[in-house]
């Protein structure tokens, strides 16, 4: 049977593989037809109608648009499956390079907020469940669905407004100074808050509904009949039944936390893909917009494998699915 | 006669619905002996399940009323704050649960949720020796190689495979009293003979008590030494299983024998077909002055109008019918 165990996780862990695989493909496809089914072409599109035919003729040479679409096509492929996305055409750096500067801001914002949104939303979710109908279950609830209704660049001026002005505790602007990992983690604190506020309100609602539906099942009455203690009961045998449908938002709140952080970034004026993306739209830099939007998919669709594979490793019964 | 272990005396249980309070058990009186089998049965809504549910103080909260005595080896059960009765589930008293499609944790192995509830009984069992104890239950119950289904997810058991673990489970704790309801219900005829068949070899190793309850009483004459008729939240026989099933006194334990289907030749009409009982089980909002088998009994007179209270016959036999005792 453990045999048996093992080769359908293993079956599991491979088409989870292979689909997520086969999404990165499809967005690189996507992403190349985008810059073939643009109105004109990228080239005069970054340029303006001001530049001469002259120089956007060389451009374009120097971009490859010139060449015939399965060219472009094959180059394009082939130069992202060596992590090479091209040269940014205002700067002349490369997109990769660019990329890499900011990732790193973005993935500690994001996955930062996800986890303050895990450690807070999931206590208080079951704090609500295990005395519905209690004033602190109702102060949760109204609580939720206030910080879920406001958004988080509202959040993030109000915070910065309270804390960094009037109260002069924390720092107002940018990531901090490069090297110095204490002032990075300070000037991280505000903009972690305003982007996860929403979500633990919203993941603390979810684990609340989903817990009072399995304090109800038969097999909580059965931990119960047989004395296990309540934190027991509550905390391991509830709680990870009541995980499962948390699990399954998470993946797509990685999503919605991506776009979130574009105004966060912007508030907070931290260097991030989000004003990447904005910066290099407002510019008209198709190298830029193509390689940051690639990133984020494959950062959007590499965190939902893992939510997959958590979910398979939390739920037994998901792993015969395959 | 030694005293028995659960003496139950005048437990009443009521409960709030919407179509108003609704008396679900109304006076039960009830002995169970040291080391006795004994069978419950009845319809479905005459009460057998609250019984057992009463039994561990494991009730839905909207119950409005809990009352009367239940005495087990001297202690005073109703009576014990909360705190104090915790050590008796699973400690003294363990449940196997009617549907073990769903009483065991989807998430978890069985052999984590055995072994949690081995520590929670006997806390100075380490993790190893919990698990070699609820090894070697499983292979006691009749669990194939219970080294590998230790590590195995209640959907990888069939029914009958998880109906084992649930009485695995409960033989773990090595309660004084164990409470079986309707264990056989949810599965199909030939796992149903095995599961009986592992009860009937219990009574060779497990000294406690059992409550068996179910609403057939063929099974129940099979495997019980005492016998509980319950109809409409009260007992309305009981008494050693053999005597009751020969001669039974109260008209509607008669009625239920009748409908068995081993006896459908000889004692019904005849016509092949089997016997049911006409009318419904009362309803428990509905508050009834006299004998609550009274509307559907074909013997029902005048004094059947009458309140009828538990009488021991002679014989120690129980019967809350008039007309049998006289």
């Amino acid at each position: 049977m453990t045999s048996v165990l093992r080769g359908d996780t293993a079956r599991y862990i491979a088409s989870r593989v292979a689909t997520t695989l086969l999404v990165i493909v499809g967005a690189m496809l996507l992403l190349f037809a985008l810059t073939v089914l643009v109105p004109g072409d990228p080239a005069s599109a970054l340029l303006g109608p001001q530049a001469t035919p002259e120089y956007a003729r060389r451009f374009i040479a120097e971009m490859g648009l010139d060449q015939p679409i399965h060219v472009r096509f094959f180059r394009f492929f082939a130069h992202l499956s060596v992590g090479d996305f091209g040269t940014d055409v205002l700067t002349g750096r490369k997109v990769s390079g660019i990329i890499l500067d900011v990732l790193p801001y973005t993935v500690i914002l994001t996955f930062g907020s996800i986890g303050l949104a895990v450690v807070l939303g999931i206590p208080l979710g079951c704090l609500a469940a295990t005395r519905p109908g209690t004033v602190l279950d109702t102060v949760l609830a109204v609580g939720s669905v206030a910080v879920i209704a406001v958004p988080g660049f509202v959040v993030a001026i109000l915070l910065l407004l309270v804390f960094s002005i009037w109260l002069d505790w924390l720092p107002v602007l940018g990531a901090g100074r490069a090297g110095d990992l204490g002032d990075q983690a300070v000037r991280l604190i505000l903009p972690i808050v305003a982007l996860s506020i929403g979500w633990v309100g919203f993941i603390a609602r979810l684990v609340r509904s989903s817990m009072l539906d399995v304090m109800g099942e038969a097999y909580i009455r059965t931990a119960r009949a047989y004395g296990l203690p309540s934190g027991m009961v509550v905390f391991k045998y509830a709680l990870k039944n009541a995980c499962i449908p948390t699990l399954a938002v998470l993946g797509l709140g990685v999503g919605r936390l991506l776009g979130g952080a574009v105004l966060v970034e912007i508030v907070f004026a931290r260097p991030g893909l989000g004003r990447l993306v904005l910066d290099a739209i407002s510019t008209r830099n198709f190298p830029v917009l193509q390689g940051a939007v690639l990133v984020v998919v494959v950062l959007f669709v590499m965190t939902n494998l893992v939510v997959d594979l958590c979910y398979s490793a939390i739920d037994p019964r998901i792993r015969r699915g395959g | 006669m030694t005293a028995p272990l659960l003496e139950i005396r005048d437990l009443h249980l009521r409960a709030a619905t919407q179509r108003g309070s609704a008396h679900i058990l109304r006076g039960i009186n009830l002995d169970i002996g040291a080391g006795r089998i004994v069978g419950v049965v009845g319809e479905s809504g005459s009460g057998k399940s609250s019984l057992a549910l009463c039994l561990l103080r494991l009730l839905p909260s909207n119950i409005t009323e809990l009352s009367g005595r239940m005495t087990m080896a001297g202690t005073e059960l109703l009576g014990l704050p909360e705190a104090q009765f915790a050590a008796w589930r699973g400690g003294r008293i363990a449940m196997i649960f009617q549907d073990p499609m769903t009483a065991l944790n989807p998430v978890f192995s069985i052999g984590t949720q055995l072994v949690d509830v081995a520590r929670r009984r006997f806390p100075a069992l380490d993790t190893k020796a919990a698990r070699a104890r609820a090894e070697a239950m499983l292979g006691r119950v009749g669990i194939a190689d219970p080294g590998l289904r230790m590590g195995a997810y209640p959907h990888q058991l069939s029914g009958g495979m998880r109906q084992r673990v649930m009485i695995a489970m409960a033989l773990l704790v090595q309660p004084d009293l164990l409470l079986a309801d309707e264990p056989t219900t949810a599965l199909d005829a030939t796992v149903e003979a095995q599961i009986v068949g592992l009860f009937e070899s219990l009574r060779a190793d497990f000294s406690g008590s059992i409550l068996f309850i179910s609403h057939h009483l063929g099974l129940v004459a099979q495997l019980c030494d005492d016998v509980v008729v319950m109809y409409g939240g009260t007992v309305v026989e009981t008494g050693p299983v053999g005597s009751v099933c020969a001669d039974p006194r109260h008209p509607y334990t008669a009625a239920l024998l009748a409908c068995e289907l081993e006896d459908a030749p000889a004692e019904n009409d005849g016509s092949g077909r089997l016997m049911s009982i006409p009318g419904d089980v009362p309803d428990p909002v509905v508050t009834q002055a006299g004998c609550v088998f009274a509307p559907r009994c074909a013997l029902a007179e005048a004094p059947c109008e009458m309140p009828q209270v538990l009488r021991r016959a002679p014989d120690g036999r129980q019967v809350a019918c008039w007309k049998a005792v006289s």
